[in-house]
């Protein structure tokens, strides 16, 4: 059902260049950028070898085709399915946009089907007028590159105004939260959308180039593999750009990199696996763990 | 034979992309289940495919080959790509877009006036391809299964027409379902009808604690899932990696459970085998065929429902647990009360005395909440499990713990 040659990089890639094809002769360098956009590292290989050698027997070697129309494919039952899943999601409304024509479709999933069981339980509340109306905003401004001047609470409860330009929309599942992530002046903030009170969109447009992620910082561990663990941590930080080491015995090194901003996160995460891990650098991050295994051993008078 | 970047078997590369990707730290030696010449082209394609993502280190055992892959700063799953990769004969393709072509005009033909417009394609070309009835009819029976094309009967004739277009979703909502749904490549394909041009604000979106993997695992999800909203049974074969050894079961699938701390992926059902309740990891699964319809599944729905609020994660063993814990913050620590009462999944949370929270709930396994007690290390004040060897156990592993970081420091 999903594992089909119809979905295939090869079959989009000959899709596009037929649509080419159909109107006039598509030049060599339409059709390497199309296998480049659209296949593998190795696709040009294989894909224009076929092509030259007319193997396929849709494209003639100077670029004519007996094909009539640009090429389309319906949706499968699969997609439509899939579509008709997602529209149920309290989230797909929040993108204020309705499909056509899949009332009769049966869904793949209902939302009382398949959950996340571990998420956090204060996510945003999709439901409220508010909320969807910030939200709305960010998608504007992220479409017409504009900034949002708006007033907000911090973490700490303290209102906070900014004049923000948004670069990324970003989802945690984990807290079911979105946050805007964007730039004030040199400044790259991030504003949970549900923490704003007021917003306006600044009708100017802005320009922005630089990418809002910092550097990263690296924290290195030591795991010895009993009880799982090895598959337990490298499932649990999976998402990490992330290096493991065979040791030798049951003994690894594993070297996660990190975004500076979730240090505690990482710490707090660290921390759940307990004897299992052993952090060695870096210093301070290893410091802070230690103190508060030591002032655990002395409030259970271990 | 030569090497070729598409395959037929999906189920072959799961599992080179799960070792690459999860675990990363194998040489090709170590891959002894499979042969030497299997990895080595299984490598070249995963490389050939996610090129921008593959990494490799030397190590005394040899070079060993992974995925990194920041799923923060990488707005599209790029293991997406695997699924782009099924192998196809030149007949496939060519009756592929010559179909869709003749199909395109909103009219019914017959089989024969298929055949017939189709050869018509081959003018062009000095050897043309000309195809027999038999193998048109399967590809086109083949659409018809996918729901690209519908076939009507009328006396001795079959009638084929194209499925019905839609207009697509914007971009966005694509890649963001894409993204966090089950199945979501399904959305990737979609996305992929979108002309190369037609930029919105897709590659604007990223997601944080973003779990790639089960991607991998979709096409046994769909089978589990297409099942579950039928009420069907699934026949399942399954890994049991502490024996190394696989095993069937029919199950009664009830519920999807997904993890946004581990990405993993799991089917709470009704064993028939076992009868009772389990929970079986997707990833493990290497097989699964929809059954036949339950008549008494709302009654086991019903069941697993009346459990439900007593699973912290997803075991469900026999007897009822108690836990209990206390937790101590300060005057300006009120984050910390906020945490225990967001990531609590059950029971009850209340006030001891000024600064001091007692969290209490009634569950099937105790054990799966000893990673989320661990995240309070440094304030837990007081701690109780109805099941002693799991406290035991717990409290040895704080020994441990502080052990394991005063010895390092007295070196």
């Amino acid at each position: 059902m999903i594992f089909s040659e119809v979905y295939g990089a090869y079959y989009n890639i000959m899709a596009d260049i037929l649509k080419i094809a159909v109107r006039r002769p598509p030049s060599q360098e339409e059709i390497n950028a199309i296998i480049s956009e659209k296949g593998f590292a190795e696709t040009n290989l294989f894909f224009n070898a076929d092509l030259y050698e007319n193997r396929y027997k849709l494209m003639t070697g100077d670029g004519r085709t007996p094909v009539k129309k640009a090429p389309t494919m319906p949706l499968t039952t699969a997609q439509k399915r899939w579509l008709k899943a997602i529209s149920l999601d309290p989230r797909f409304s929040l993108f204020d946009i309705t499909i056509e024509g899949i009332e009769d479709v049966k869904p793949l999933f209902t939302p009382d089907m398949a959950e996340v069981f571990d998420k956090y339980a204060d996510g945003d509340p999709y439901e409220d007028d508010f909320y969807r109306e910030h939200f709305a905003m960010v998608l504007t401004a992220l479409r017409e590159e504009k900034s949002i001047d708006l007033h907000m609470v911090s973490g700490k409860g303290k209102k906070r105004h900014h004049v923000l330009t948004p670069m990324r929309l970003e989802y945690s599942e984990k807290d079911d939260k979105f946050r805007v992530i964007g730039q004030e002046g040199r400044n790259v903030l991030t504003v949970n959308i549900a923490r704003i009170l007021e917003a306006s969109l600044v009708p100017q447009e802005v320009r922005i180039d630089k990418e809002p992620y910092l550097d990263k910082q690296e924290v290195t561990l030591m795991l010895y593999d009993t009880r799982k663990a090895l598959d337990r941590v490298l499932l649990h930080f999976a998402h990490f750009e992330k290096e493991a080491v065979h040791l030798g015995g049951k003994r690894y090194k594993i070297t996660l990199r990190y975004f500076p901003d979730d240090e505690t996160e990482i710490l707090i995460r660290l921390m759940s696996f307990g004897s299992l891990i052993r952090v060695v650098s870096p210093e301070p991050l290893k410091a802070e763990l230690k103190k508060r295994v030591d002032r655990q051993h002395d409030l259970l008078s271990l | 034979m030569a090497f070729n970047e598409l395959i037929k078997n999906f189920a072959n590369i799961r599992d080179y992309m799960r070792e690459f990707y999860v675990y990363g730290f194998k040489s090709r030696e170590d891959f002894t289940s499979k042969s030497l010449r299997s990895y080595d082209d299984s490598r070249r394609r995963i490389e050939s495919w996610l090129s921008d993502h593959m990494s490799f280190s030397f190590t005394p055992d040899g070079k060993n080959v992974f995925i990194s892959v920041d799923s923060r700063s990488c707005g599209s799953n790029p293991l997406f790509k695997a699924w782009k990769s099924r192998s196809f004969t030149d007949g496939d393709i060519a009756l592929h877009f010559i179909l869709m072509d003749i199909l395109s005009e909103d009219k019914e033909l017959t089989l024969k006036e298929i055949l017939e417009e189709a050869d018509t394609y081959n003018g062009m070309f000095e050897e043309g391809r000309v195809f027999d009835i038999s193998t048109v009819r399967k590809k086109l029976n083949e659409y018809v299964d996918l729901g690209i094309v519908i076939s009507r009967k009328e006396g001795r004739n079959t009638y084929y027409k194209r499925g019905k277009e839609y207009e697509l979703p914007a971009r966005e909502v694509l890649r963001f379902f894409s993204e966090i749904s089950p199945c979501g490549v399904l959305g990737s394909f979609i996305e992929d009808k979108y002309d190369r041009s037609h930029k919105g604000i897709e590659d604007t979106l990223s997601f944080k604690h973003h779990y790639i993997t089960s991607t991998i695992d979709s096409e046994i999800l769909y089978t589990i899932l297409d099942a579950m909203g039928d009420k069907c049974e699934v026949d399942i074969t399954s890994v049991n990696h502490r024996r190394q050894e696989t095993f069937t079961d029919t199950i009664i699938p009830l519920k999807l459970k997904m993890s946004a701390q581990s990405g993993r992926q799991y089917i709470m059902c009704f064993s028939i085998k076992s009868e009772k309740m389990v929970a079986y990891r997707v990833d493990y699964i290497v097989d699964a065929a929809k059954g036949e319809a339950v008549s008494y599944y709302d009654e086991v729905k019903c069941k697993f429902a009346s459990m439900e609020e007593h699973i912290w994660g997803v075991s469900i063993p026999h007897a009822m647990e108690h836990v209990m814990f206390e937790i101590c913050y300060g005057k300006y620590e009120e984050y910390i009360r906020d945490r225990l009462i967001r990531e609590k999944r059950c029971g009850t949370v209340t006030l001891v005395r000024e600064g001091v929270l007692r969290f209490e709930a009634d569950v099937y396994d105790s054990t799966e909440l000893v990673p989320w007690i661990r995240t309070f290390i440094g304030r837990i004040t007081a701690l109780e499990f109805s099941n002693k060897g799991v406290e035991r156990r717990f409290r040895e592993d704080l020994l441990r713990m502080y052990e394991m970081y005063s010895e390092e420091e007295a070196k």
